[in-house]
């Protein structure tokens, strides 16, 4: 039922539209353009009637003056010549003028009083003439005068008000003629004019209507033209535009396409289903298949059984999220049936309706590399272990001699054990660096955090580097006790980090000077700072301090010890515990190293 | 605290070298009796004929390495109760975690200081229970 009258609906609608549009563009027609047109058609006719009014002037001028009244009819027919010199007079003004639109109306009423003086003058001469004359000459009359108002119908057919007045100026003094003259054959002819005149009029009208619609019609079909031009330049101008944009597309994609081809890794484009639907040469060299192998099955070819449900779970994931994913590994089975190490990154396409039309699989065999990382953590793991084992020995067997329980040594000898002694000691301090800057870097350093006072591990590290200082005749002071500021921080790196403050201070400090420890309040943070009597820093070697295998003079690395790692790791390791290091120079000379760490809230 | 001072040590270590200096630190530095064993499947029989105060395991052994030493240990009524300390160079902090747990008293990392070592020793003894 709905659907019935849907279909009514659209249909009567359809003839409506076709109605609406001829109306429409009917009415884009510009009416006085119209006006213009009709009036143009008027005065093109107007030569004929010109014409056609002096000959048959002539020839009843010609006919009539031999009976009656001579010099009236000579009057008469100037007066008809002067009409037609009138008329065309205006006929000549009228194709004089420029803007023959804009006065067209002006232009229609003169013509409506040429064409009602030219017909009134035929009708002077029916009401004067006719009277008088012989039955022939009547005959003749009545013929003129019906030829000269059918005449008046094409030339006047542009607007048949004026034909109107045209045939009326003719016919309504002949009517009236004929129906005074008092006889019946007259009288009979007389009613017939009126008839004869409306049918004439009416075809006038019906011409009138003709032309004005074909006026009307040719306008609109100008203006059609015209809009049709300007639509077919914008037309032409937006395909230019698209096939720029088509051809920018196109080159893009040739792009697009050539990185994918050409890349060096694995790229796959699949369907929402997990069906292949194009690889490239790298893929193809990477599993061993053909593009053909592949493209059209499933992509769980190049994933191994076992970890098809776990596939299934990320697919799945990929697919709701929409989002891409990185750094997925996966182990795919070549063709050959070896197992390699992929990471994956893979990215949905997603169209305006956030439909997902396709997945980008990007792949890159890290096989080696994770072997690599293997082998290196293997060859970090024995290097420890190989390494500290003998160093243990020396340093232990020398550590017992120096220290004198195995009896007293000759003093060469002696000084000769202490050198070997603190450079086992070296050795071992820069496997324990290296093997720290590793671990950090390799971002496998875990950290036991744990709330503790500053003051507290100021003291510790104090301690700890007691006799480092004695060796070098420093003494360490600490300044601004403050037992209720604390860190969250991992005791023995911070203690370490602290070490490498202190050390660095009494080796770069002269005999005999104070290194003081201060802790101070900085803002959200507690700041430890470590102000030493040294030399100061030398301007070449400022930005590369914290860097590695970093001093500033090579000799005092082998006067005073270090690796030139210290620094190095005590930057990682504070910025590992969310604070900062760093250093200024000291008033009265010296540097004051400092790092910051975040206040814990009590 | 226990009640008597640390005395008789027991240590399982493979490495000849480690052994020598280790007997010398604690013979001549911490004025102890040392007994050392380098085969760590002959261990819990030295250990029942020499009963030590505390036992010290090396780490990594060819054969057997500590930790597998003292769980058998652990499991044996005679040797359960003993006090054990590892040296190790390599344990990370969850290995040595793990040991704890399992009840061992310490660990000393290597390389160790011969002139500290016996002090270290006694701080872990220190550390103890009464009723060790």
């Amino acid at each position: 039922m709905n659907h019935t009258t849907t279909a009514n609906g659209s249909h009567t609608g359809l003839e409506v539209s076709t109605d609406a549009v001829e109306t429409e563009i009917r009415d884009r027609a510009d009416p006085s353009q119209v006006l213009a047109d009709r009036v143009a058609q008027l005065y093109r006719q107007m030569p004929i009637a010109i014409a056609a009014t002096f000959i048959a002037g002539a020839i009843a001028t010609f006919e009539l003056q031999g009976r009656w009244l001579k010099e009236l009819v000579l009057i008469w027919w100037a007066l008809v010549v002067t009409f037609s010199a009138a008329a065309s007079l205006l006929l000549y003004a009228y194709y004089r003028t420029a803007d023959k639109v804009g006065t067209a109306p002006q232009w229609l009423r003169w013509l409506g009083i040429a064409a009602l003086g030219n017909g009134a003058s035929w009708g002077l001469a029916g009401g004067v003439f006719f009277r008088s004359l012989s039955d022939e000459q009547q005959v003749f009359l009545a013929f003129l005068f019906a030829g000269m108002a059918s005449v008046g119908i094409p030339v006047y057919a542009a607007s048949w008000p004026i034909f109107a007045l045209y045939a009326a100026g003719i016919l309504l003094p002949f009517f009236y003629v004929l129906l005074t003259f008092g006889n019946r054959l007259f009288v009979e002819i007389a009613l017939l004019v009126p008839l004869f005149y409306a049918i004439n009029v009416a075809i006038a009208y019906r011409l009138t209507q003709v032309f004005h619609s074909g006026y009307r019609l040719r306008h609109a079909y100008g203006r059609l033209t015209q809009d049709h031009r300007s639509l077919n330049q914008r037309l032409e101008r937006q395909l230019v535009e698209l096939h720029e944009a088509r051809r920018q597309v196109e080159a893009s994609g040739r792009k697009l396409a050539l990185f994918a081809e050409r890349a060096p890794i694995a790229v796959l484009e699949l369907q929402p289903d997990g069906t292949v639907a194009e690889v490239n040469q790298a893929a193809e060299l990477l599993f061993g298949y053909a593009a053909n192998e592949l493209v059209g099955g499933s992509v769980k070819k190049l994933v191994l059984p076992k970890f098809h449900e776990e596939f299934d779970r990320l697919w799945r994931q990929l697919l709701n999220s929409r989002e891409s994913m990185a750094g997925v590994k996966v182990r795919n089975p070549r063709r050959d049936g070896i197992e390699i190490i992929c990471e994956w990154t893979v990215t949905p396409l997603v169209n305006i309706q956030r439909e997902v039309i396709a997945v980008i699989a990007q792949g890159r065999d890290v096989t080696a590399q994770l072997e690599a990382e293997r082998m290196k953590k293997e060859f970090t793991s024995t290097l420890s272990h190989e390494l500290r084992t003998p160093l243990t020995s020396i340093i232990g067997s020398l550590q017992l001699i120096n220290s004198g329980v195995m009896g007293e040594v000759d003093n060469e000898i002696g000084e000769l054990t202490m050198v070997a002694e603190r450079n086992g000691q070296r050795l071992l301090d820069l496997i324990n660096d290296i093997l720290d800057i590793e671990k950090i870097e390799s971002g496998k350093l875990n950290l036991a955090p744990e709330v503790m006072p500053v003051d507290e591990l100021v003291r510790e590290a104090m301690v700890l580097n007691k006799a480092f200082g004695e060796r070098f005749k420093v003494r360490f002071q600490s300044h601004g006790d403050a037992p209720e500021r604390k860190v969250h921080a991992d005791r023995k790196r911070l203690l370490q980090v602290m070490t490498n403050l202190l050390s660095n201070a009494a080796k770069f400090s002269p005999e005999g000077a104070v290194v003081d420890i201060t802790t101070e309040d900085a803002g959200g943070a507690v700041r430890v700072a470590v102000h030493d009597r040294g030399s100061g820093i030398p301007e070449a070697f400022r930005t590369r301090i914290f860097g590695r295998f970093t001093q500033a003079d090579s000799t005092a690395t082998r006067q005073k010890g270090g690796t030139g790692l210290g620094l190095a790791i005590c930057k990682r390791l504070v910025e590992l515990m969310h604070g900062r290091i760093g250093f200024d120079d000291r008033p009265g000379g010296g540097t004051t190293f400092w790092f910051e760490l975040p206040r814990h809230a009590a | 605290m226990p009640a008597r001072p640390l005395n008789r040590i027991c240590y399982v270590e493979d490495d000849e070298d480690i052994q020598r200096i280790v007997r010398m630190s604690l013979e001549r530095v911490g004025k102890m009796t040392v007994s050392v064993v380098s085969d760590p499947t002959q261990a819990i029989a030295v250990i029942n004929e020499f009963r030590p105060d505390l036992v010290m395991l090396d780490w990594m052994m060819p054969v057997m390495d500590g930790p597998t030493l003292f769980r058998q240990m652990k499991l044996r009524p005679e040797t359960s109760a003993l006090p054990v300390v590892f040296i190790t160079a390599k344990a990370s902090q969850r290995d040595l975690d793990e040991l704890k747990s399992l009840g061992a008293a310490g660990t000393i990392s290597k390389p160790f200081s011969p002139k500290d070592l016996p002090e270290q020793l006694r701080a872990i003894w220190a550390a103890l229970p009464e009723a060790a």
